[in-house]
């Protein structure tokens, strides 16, 4: 197993030259640059294509395309994450604001909708066809089929307007700065965020412990007398969690992207939102380092997902 | 939306109506064709006018919160008198377009660069009003280096070719003053991308600068916008307003609101509010960074309030008394400004303010890329601005320091001098002095500002929210009892607004965007208030030849 891991994290590398530059390319491509952004397209007919062009020199921008990726790429070597063009803040400094209120509502939600949905996946599956798996069904289609923004609209307008029970939005208030303090602007965000996912990982678990429990080693426990709690959540639900831990190690990566939406409409300081401002506004060492990290990390879940399936999967091997 | 939708439905059916009546034309060259483009023709101009029914789209698109415009100038003293309106008039317009032997197969390029929703349906009702009167238009967003694409210049400012290749641009001016909507009609100006060369034009922008006697600059301003009305070299379209939200919890104490896209007094000092914390909620407070006051010095509440200028103005923009200069004095022919400063100022970090920041602020916003063009000019025109600028001297020398007092000196005269001096904060020194101009706004001196006005940074939570408390060493105080400013993290279109206002954590704030005014409107405690300001959205016409519109 060992020389598994140390294999996968080596192909790591090339990988992640290819998918850099293909990103850095990506950016290259999008028409304009930074500097078209930092000014408002009605006050750009006053200003001199040599002031614009004078700022794109001193930004490093009108260097060819491979020297800007050269430089970007020894610079990461080197532990230099770049600096925000915007606002020639470290790059590092930008992460280390808002990737843990990302990180905080991501693992909130990843948690609440491996645990609601895991449950109810199961509950589903032991009573298929009666009336609580009909209802949770349903309530999984609504959850997958219903839009973030939307569901995350009508919960600001029952909770926050109508009941008064949570603020609007945002991450904390003045004076209130500790993570206890400031648990009621976490939880409707990390509702809405895990709801949405809850219904995925339910059906999931549903399906693969249906799957599960109509195996030949569940009937062959059954048949030597097991008490049936002990058949269905030691035997059957361990098999079945095999596809179910899979889905949610490919879920990690929304540890660091996956919640834009909903960082958007309760107005959360995260990655997610500086993300799109970025690339907006064509900011690329931003953008570089956010992609750079996602991918990241999917090629890690990755790697972790075949760790998990083959401990919990006696039938897989690592090789 | 319904609305909308009516309004094209009944704009198709008039197209089958009125667009199958055009005859052809005669096979003998049209008066333009020597030119190469439709559009050098003033006919087709204001036939492309007459056919749209502004006043409708104003009272049916923007539900009358905007101004049909028959000159970029906004109603004001500065309007010009008996302009030809050009009313809706298909027929007149059709008549106009038959004279000027329009190409029925000709499309209008047109381009735009706004992404709302509110342009797209705008522009959808445009092309649907001039395909009524024969006119067929395509339009397309333009992304990317707009400046490049937008306005450069040809090489030959009398016959082009033209070197921006589209026939109209759907573009906005947001104008601290009436100079910044009509220089650019000058045959040489540096983003006259679309008017050649005109007899007796150059002289009449001219002669809008040429006096610092208000007056007659008034009727130098009307001339010209008689000149460009009788010739239509642009088509206004309308006048944008903007919206300033006041909830229930403050009082302004009757001071008057203004153009809160650039600063003047708003005496915020004397405002009380029911809040027991002596706090108020706002907006715009920093993404990532506080935005230096370099194109518009007063869009967010913070430039305002943390920064002080020279001289103070009043909500219509016009200069007024001193701020950091205690009194000023211009001589009589305009070309030298003397202020007095005042001795009892601090920065926010306990430092003295003195003569040397102000001399420092002029050299180095002189070489800040992007500075907006009123500043820009007035700065040019001091007294050895050019061999500043040129490396050949190592200080301006039309700014004299002696003592308390500077001179400003100028080599030509600005007639908006005084505006730059009530608009452009002075920056301190000694927080900037080793910084390079051109990455102003990447100083790390913008997450945390320090300036002289009368509140400082409290507390900054980038992407979340700032708090501004009250400066205690400020040089005046107020009757009011605001303790606090809380801002929420936002840019200029703030898309949690409505929100916060519903939830009551909005007591002042303000937007251009008609769909904000409408909704906050419904809201009880909220105050929605109009306001005009100089921002007028138009359609540029590219009357040089280009390779599509010959």
């Amino acid at each position: 197993m060992i020389s598994f891991i140390i294999r996968k994290f080596l192909l790591l590398i090339p990988l992640l030259l290819v998918i850099s530059f293909l990103i850095f390319l990506g950016m290259e491509l999008m028409p304009g640059d930074a500097v078209d952004f930092m000014i408002p397209p009605d006050a750009l007919a006053t200003i001199s294509q040599a002031e614009l062009d004078l700022l794109r020199s001193e930004l490093g921008l009108d260097a060819p395309f491979l020297v800007r990726y050269g430089t970007w790429l020894v610079n990461l070597v080197q532990g230099d994450f770049g600096y925000s063009l915007q606002s020639g803040v470290a790059v590092s400094s930008l992460l280390a604001n808002t990737l843990p209120a990302t990180l905080e509502l991501s693992l909130a939600a990843l948690v609440l909708s491996t645990l609601f949905g895991s449950i109810l996946g199961v509950v589903s599956a032991l009573y298929k066809g009666r009336l609580s798996d009909n209802v949770l069904t349903v309530m999984g289609m609504i959850g997958v089929a219903i839009p973030q923004f939307l569901f995350g609209l009508i919960m600001i307008v029952v909770f926050v307007f109508k009941l008064g029970w949570f603020p609007v939005g945002g991450r904390l208030t003045v004076g209130n700065e500790a993570f206890l303090q400031r648990l009621d602007h976490l939880i409707l965000p990390s509702v809405v965020l895990a709801l949405s996912m809850t219904a995925g990982v339910m059906r999931y678990c549903r399906s693969s412990m249906l799957d599960s429990l109509n195996k030949e080693f569940i009937k062959t426990a059954r048949s030597k007398g097991l008490p049936p709690w002990r058949v269905n959540l030691v035997h059957g639900l361990r098999v079945a969690m095999t596809p179910v831990a899979v889905l949610i190690g490919f879920r990690l990566p929304m540890l660091i992207g996956g919640s834009v939406v909903i960082e958007q409409v309760f107005q959360w300081p995260g990655v997610g939102q500086m993300f799109v401002s970025a690339v907006r506004s064509q900011n690329t060492p931003i953008v570089m380092m956010v992609a750079f990290f996602s991918v990241l990390i999917v090629l890690i879940a990755s790697i972790l997902v075949d760790i998990a399936t083959a401990l919990l999967d006696p039938r897989v091997k690592l090789s | 939306m319904k609305k909308i939708i009516v309004l094209v439905v009944l704009l198709s059916l008039s197209v089958s109506l009125f667009a199958t009546g055009t005859k052809e034309a005669s096979v003998s060259t049209a008066p333009w064709q020597e030119k190469g483009t439709v559009l050098s023709d003033v006919r087709v101009r204001q036939a492309l006018l007459l056919a749209i029914d502004m006043q409708t789209i104003v009272d049916e698109l923007f539900e009358g919160m905007a101004e049909r415009a028959i000159s970029m100038t906004s109603p004001g003293v500065y309007l010009a008198e008996g302009l030809e309106s050009y009313d809706y008039n298909p027929e007149k317009a059709k008549a106009l377009l038959q004279e000027a032997r329009w190409p029925k197969d000709y499309t209008l390029d047109v381009v735009y660069y706004y992404s709302d929703q509110q342009t797209v349906d705008l522009m959808a009702i445009l092309q649907q009003y001039w395909a009524a009167v024969g006119v067929k238009s395509s339009f397309r967003k333009l992304e990317g280096d707009l400046s490049a694409q937008l306005w450069t210049p040809p090489a030959d400012r009398k016959v082009g070719p033209s070197e921006v290749k589209w026939d109209l641009a759907y573009a906005a001016v947001a104008a601290l003053s009436e100079n910044e909507f009509y220089d650019r009609f000058e045959s040489t100006a540096s983003n006259n991308s679309t008017i050649p060369y005109q007899e007796g034009l150059d002289e009449l922008v001219k002669a809008t600068r040429a006096t610092a006697d208000v007056q007659k600059q008034i009727e130098a301003f009307k001339a010209l916008q008689r000149e460009i009305n009788k010739n239509m070299y642009n088509i206004p379209l309308y006048h944008q307003l903007s919206f300033i939200y006041i909830s229930d919890k403050i009082d302004l104490k009757q001071n008057a609101l203004g153009n809160d896209q650039f600063s003047y007094e708003k005496n915020i000092l004397d405002w009380t509010t029911t809040r027991p914390d002596g706090m108020i909620y706002s907006n715009g407070g920093p993404m990532e960074f506080y935005e230096a006051p370099v194109v518009n010095p007063g869009l967010y509440l913070y430039q305002e309030l943390l920064f002080d200028k020279l001289i103070n103005a009043d909500e219509n923009l016009t200069p007024t008394e001193g701020m950091l200069a205690k009194s000023y004095t211009v001589s009589a022919d305009g070309m030298q400004i003397t202020f007095d400063l005042r001795t009892d100022v601090l920065w926010h970090d306990g430092r003295r303010f003195s003569s040397d920041d102000v001399l420092f602020t002029f050299e180095y916003l002189i070489k800040t890329p992007g500075l907006n063009a009123v500043a820009l000019n007035t700065l040019k025109s001091i007294s050895g601005a050019d061999a500043y600028l040129e490396g050949k001297a190592s200080s301006i020398s039309g700014v004299r320091v002696e003592g308390n007092k500077v001179v400003v000196t100028f080599e030509t005269l600005d007639p908006n001098a005084l505006l730059t001096f009530s608009q452009w904060p002075i920056l301190p020194k000694h927080l900037l002095g080793s910084s390079n101009p051109v990455l102003f706004q990447q100083n790390a001196f913008w997450q945390n500002p320090i300036g002289t006005g009368p509140f400082k940074v409290a507390q900054t939570v980038m992407d979340n929210y700032a708090i501004l408390e009250r400066n205690a060493n400020y040089y005046r105080t107020g009757s009011g009892n605001i303790k606090k400013i809380y801002l929420h993290a936002s840019k200029e279109n703030d898309g949690n607004l409505i929100k916060n206002a519903e939830s009551g954590r909005i007591d002042y704030a303000w937007s251009k965007s008609v769909a904000d005014a409408q909704a906050i409107e419904k809201i009880a405690h909220m105050t929605v208030n109009p306001v005009n300001i100089r921002y007028t959205r138009l359609f540029w016409v590219n009357q040089y030849p280009h390779p599509a519109n010959k």
